[in-house]
């Protein structure tokens, strides 16, 4: 019995003198790797920028979310590019573009010269195939390219008619009917064009395998901890990318990660409180970023829900709700006030329209004529992580909760963790829930049409909100070229909203970026996704 | 083997002179520390009683332009980010605190007195069941456990109290079984067997009533620990929700104020340190008075 026992003691030293050697091994390894990622200056420059979330997929035709496109912007080139800060169109893998009269047709020139990071050419084949990938896909495989080019091959209000070469340099778009937005779409990060001898090979495995034409190349992914890229040694644009490396780190709560800043772990830092603005400017050794404001926080109100079905009860709440105080507390001004669905840097902005006034008084009134003169009990749904358009969902969440409780209404506070949230609220079963969105391309459309019209439930209308009329009126105005009648459309739909008021429209927000004060050439974009390939250290 | 040692001489009934509770009075009363821990303890149950008398303001009268002021002459303890009186909220936490350490501690003596007893007096496979479910319990760290019972209940302060009540019965349940099974040696037991008494009278009326003295010494000490407890899942977002005035919940509430706001974190930070230390150190001084060994 003891000599087995000894035995029994023995192998077991063993076993585990040998797996300490092994794990030791490595974290030798993981070790050297961190080391040379933190490096900043001398030999290599690395670029670490930390950042809330991790990336879904790193193909970026197959998700929707901002944390895939910040990274996929960089290894994948679109057709069209976006201004540094703002969404005007620029050339991008295609040095011009003709379009026909009406509209139909699309001639695009595509730069010569240019190879794929697997060493293959990008030319007008490989745009075709591109297209065809995604055309042939459905709404499971490629849900954004649903919603900007109305479906897929066969579906009736599929825009796109054929994708065409003429010769290697010329690719020639058909379209059924006119799209005004459909340059700003091809602009997408979405829609960067990939190698089609990787996606070929591997259709799967692409998400985890990105091959492109972008400034970087892949290197590796570690889930929910980082994803690194490193500089394409072929680049077709002269002298850049000027870093050699960049860490996209996953850093989560906005406190550690701006500490994870000062104290040097990381380069740069998106998501930064608003209260922080104060303790950045005054640091010698910290830049503060600001992305151009094109987005919109706001309540949303699921109308299939009672009472939430009734207007009258809506608009009480859009007046029951002090944006100015919420913005000055929880966004500390670096916000305005919103009364529409769309930012006011998109030209079809309706600027005519009149907010709902913080009016306690007259909220209890449409209460009552509502038939609730005492409130009722509801659940208001709260973010649980910071959003770029909402710095802190739970405190605006108790703000409204206060708001509320002033017109009689007792609102229970609920979150869930983010998938969840997002899952839950797009089945329709929060009463009220916080949200918002960031463009993608600048358009109206990308706001009105993705956010709020019928076609889109289930996918990113989470209020269920339907109205015939305004889904007539947009998609009049996705057909209609001619800008002014279409910013007329536009302004009619924003009539109708406000006045059906599925939501409380709350800010739109500057989001805040802060980075170490030898960061050169750092233009935050509009959109989220921030092309690299310009910024250097001192 | 040390049974023989740590066997309590039972309280003969017939010395009137200093009843065993008069005895432990005056034990506890020579304890300064423990006075001084009393009358934390009764001064934080005389606020949560008459909190709203006393509180300046209610629990959520926001006023933005007033919002994160230092401590003045109007607002004593200053303003939260909500333009809060943070005085008023601590106030106000105490009965949340209180409750939720009280009640949880309740809870918790009931079900492992009763699960203790069991399993002290039947002794065989039932005092195997039980003692092997409280060493499972006990082998996962206390807040790790109430964490996951208050996320499969959801998060609310009525989940954590629960959640905390159950991470407490083995210790409560395991004291009691000690103490049963030293107890049910002893003569007296005996003979109330030998006259034919019914198990469950010598188990409520003779058993339980001697076992009592350490689990309200355990028990004291356990609403310190509940109401850190309550604080801590409070702090995660799992236990009181906005906007309860919790002590826990104002901690995280003010972390993003930690450099620029400070009081919004000390207030309710130092409330709970204090109760933490009455309860503590009464429960000092009620060990010192009640636990036989100590005495001379």
């Amino acid at each position: 019995m003891k000599k087995g026992k000894f035995w029994t003691l023995a192998v077991l030293l063993i076993v585990s003198m040998v797996l300490a050697a092994c794990q030791s091994g490595n974290g030798e390894e993981a070790g050297t790797e961190g080391e040379s990622a933190g490096e900043s200056s001398g030999g290599s420059k690395t670029l670490v920028f930390g950042r809330g979330g991790d990336s879904v997929s790193l193909d970026p035709s197959r998700v929707t979310d901002g944390e895939s496109m910040k990274v996929a912007a960089n290894i994948f080139e679109t057709l069209i590019n976006f201004g540094e800060q703002d969404t005007t169109l620029q050339p991008g893998l295609a040095k011009e573009w003709e379009a026909s009269e009406d509209g139909l047709t699309y001639t695009l020139q595509l730069e010569e010269g240019v190879k794929f990071h697997d060493g293959t050419d990008f030319n007008a084949e490989a745009v075709v195939k591109n297209f065809e990938r995604w055309a042939n896909g459905d709404a499971d495989t490629f849900p954004y390219y649903q919603s900007m080019f109305g479906g897929f091959k066969g579906d009736e209000g599929h825009v796109i008619e054929a994708v065409t070469a003429e010769g290697d340099h010329t690719v020639v778009f058909t379209l059924k009917r006119p799209q005004a937005p459909f340059l700003k779409n091809l602009a997408m990060t979405m829609f960067g064009i990939g190698s089609p001898e990787a996606f070929e090979a591997d259709a799967e495995g692409f998400g985890e395998n990105p091959v492109g034409t972008g400034p970087f190349k892949f290197v590796e992914w570690k889930r929910n901890d980082s994803i690194t890229i490193e500089k394409n040694e072929e680049y077709w644009k002269e002298g850049l990318p000027k870093l050699d490396r960049v860490v996209f780190r996953s850093i989560p709560d906005n406190g550690a990660r701006l500490n994870a800043l000062i104290t040097g772990d990381i380069d740069l830092a998106d998501g930064i409180n608003p209260s922080d603005q104060a303790t950045i400017s005054d640091d010698d050794n910290l830049q503060l970023f600001e992305r151009p404001s094109l987005n919109i926080g706001y309540l949303g109100m699921t109308v299939t829900r009672e009472p939430f079905g009734d207007k009258l009860v809506r608009q009480a709440f859009n007046h029951a709700i002090d944006r100015q105080a919420i913005i000055d507390a929880f966004f500390e001004g670096a916000a305005e006030p919103a009364k529409n669905p769309i930012p006011p840097s998109i030209p079809a902005y309706n600027d005519s329209i009149e907010g709902y006034e913080y009016d306690p008084e007259k909220a209890k009134e449409l209460l009552a004529e509502a038939g609730y003169p005492d409130g009722f009990e509801m659940e208001l749904w709260a973010m649980p992580v910071p959003r770029p358009y909402m710095p802190d969902g739970a405190k605006v969440a108790e703000v409204i909760q206060k708001n509320l409780a002033d017109i009689g209404v007792t609102a229970e506070i609920v979150s869930y963790e983010w998938a969840t949230y997002l899952e839950k609220a797009s089945k329709g079963e929060a009463d009220a829930f916080l949200l918002g969105w960031t463009g993608d391309n600048g358009d109206a459309d990308n706001f009105i049409y993705a956010l709020l019209d019928g076609d889109n439930i289930g996918s990113n209308n989470y209020t269920y909100y339907d109205n015939a009329e305004l889904h007539d009126i947009l998609i009049e105005a996705q057909t209609e070229v001619d800008e002014d009648t279409r910013n007329e459309l536009y302004a009619k739909a924003q009539e109708i909203i406000h006045e059906d008021a599925p939501w409380v429209p709350l800010a739109h927000s500057t989001p805040l970026l802060a980075g170490s004060a030898d960061i050169t050439g750092f233009k935050a974009h509009p959109t989220g996704s921030d092309i690299l390939s310009n910024v250097d250290f001192n | 083997m040390s049974e023989a040692i740590t066997q309590p001489v039972p309280e003969s009934p017939e010395e009137k002179t200093a009843g065993p509770w008069r005895e432990a009075w005056n034990g506890f009363r020579k304890s300064k520390a423990a006075l001084f821990g009393a009358a934390i303890v009764l001064m934080f149950v005389l606020l949560a009683f008459a909190g709203p008398l006393i509180a300046p303001e209610g629990i959520n009268e926001q006023d933005m332009s007033k919002r994160l002021m230092a401590p003045s002459a109007e607002h004593w303890f200053g303003t939260d980010d909500f333009g809060r009186d943070i005085l008023s909220r601590v106030i106000h936490g105490a009965r949340i605190s209180l409750w939720v350490g009280f009640f949880s501690v309740i809870g918790s003596v009931i079900v492992g007195s009763l699960l203790g007893i069991i399993a002290g007096y039947y002794g065989r496979w039932v005092d195997t069941i039980i003692s092997r479910l409280f060493d499972i319990m006990l082998a996962f760290p206390s807040i790790l456990l109430a964490i996951a019972i208050v996320s499969v209940l959801g998060p609310s302060l009525q989940n954590a109290l629960i959640a905390i009540a159950v991470i407490n019965i083995p210790n409560f349940g395991r004291l009691i079984r000690s103490r049963v099974l030293s107890i049910k040696q002893d003569e007296y037991i005996t003979a109330a067997k030998g006259i034919g008494m019914k198990d469950s009278r010598i188990l409520f009326s003779h058993i339980l009533p001697n076992s009592m003295a350490p689990v309200i010494v355990q028990g004291t000490l356990a609403v310190a620990t509940a109401i850190l407890e309550a604080a801590a899942l409070g702090f995660l977002g799992l236990g009181a929700q906005a906007p309860a005035p919790e002590w826990g919940k104002m901690l995280s509430d003010a972390r993003n104020y930690l450099r620029d706001a400070p009081w919004t974190m000390i207030f309710p930070g130092l409330a709970i340190m204090l109760t933490v230390l009455g309860f503590n150190l009464m429960g000092d001084g009620l060990r010192d008075a009640l636990d036989p060994k100590m005495k001379s």
